[in-house]
């Protein structure tokens, strides 16, 4: 089954995480051919991303988001679009050392993603992200 | 976050349940850090209630390690469900924070 689409909109604060959560949960329910593993990953990706925007976003509290999630025959894709400020670019972020305190979501969201990418376009910050289906852990 | 703490002389269990993420994190590295400065450094953190651990979780579970081996003590992990285990070997972090399949067994030396 593919095609339908799953929005939430709102402020990019730490309660609306919730919401993020919620919205997968309704994906996972209505895709039940989907390995709860794949929809898992996915989701921690996601929320690294999601925690990335809350926690840097500027001005703080006022950000808001669109996060938009789909099925495909054989991938599972997210796209956010947030109101924050210019994002850095990034690709390989590094798995820190065992011993760190921080430092590991985006590692975390780029080893669960098969594609993620950011553009910039009229003041929105928009993210792509992608997980191929039945790939397992991916170790 | 709310969680249950429960005191068995030779350890303290703490059990956080929910999200253990960027909002229940802090509150829940707090306790740890006070329990290790009142002379409590050998704490069990029971995840059978969590459903979801991210970054900031992870990142607690660290710190309270660190801050429990640095008073002769240490922190283990007991009960992890599947995204919990997931996440801990995607970072590497289950060689320093191996779960344990139960409580009882993560203090079985306390």
């Amino acid at each position: 089954m593919t095609g339908e689409d799953y929005t939430v909109e709102g402020f990019a604060v730490p309660d609306e995480l919730e919401s993020v959560h919620a919205l997968l949960s309704r994906v996972a329910a209505d895709h039940p051919e989907i390995d709860p593993m794949d929809v898992m990953l996915f989701e921690t990706a996601v929320i690294e991303i999601a925690n990335n925007v809350v926690e840097y976003g500027k001005p703080e509290g006022e950000v808001r988001w669109r996060l938009t999630l789909r099925v495909t025959d054989d991938e599972i894709q997210a796209d956010l679009d947030d109101t924050g400020q210019e994002f850095e670019a990034f690709t390989g972020a590094v798995m820190p050392g065992e011993d760190a305190e921080g430092g590991r979501g985006l590692a975390i969201a780029e080893s669960m993603f098969d594609k993620i990418e950011l553009e910039r376009a009229d003041g929105l910050t928009h993210w792509t992200m992608v997980r191929k289906l039945g790939r397992g852990l991916g170790l | 976050m709310i969680f249950n703490e429960l005191d068995e002389g030779t350890s303290v269990t703490l059990q956080p349940s929910g999200k253990f993420d960027l909002v229940s994190a802090p509150p829940l590295k707090a306790r740890i850090d006070d329990l290790v400065r009142a002379g409590k450094p050998r704490i069990v953190v029971d995840l059978s209630a969590v459903d979801f651990i991210d970054s900031s979780g992870l990142g607690a579970l660290i710190g309270g390690l660190k801050a429990a081996r640095q008073e002769g003590g240490d922190l283990r992990i007991a009960c992890a469900g599947d995204q919990v285990k997931a996440v801990l070997k995607l970072t590497n972090l289950d060689r320093i924070l191996a779960p344990y399949g139960t409580v009882e067994e993560a203090r079985h030396d306390w």
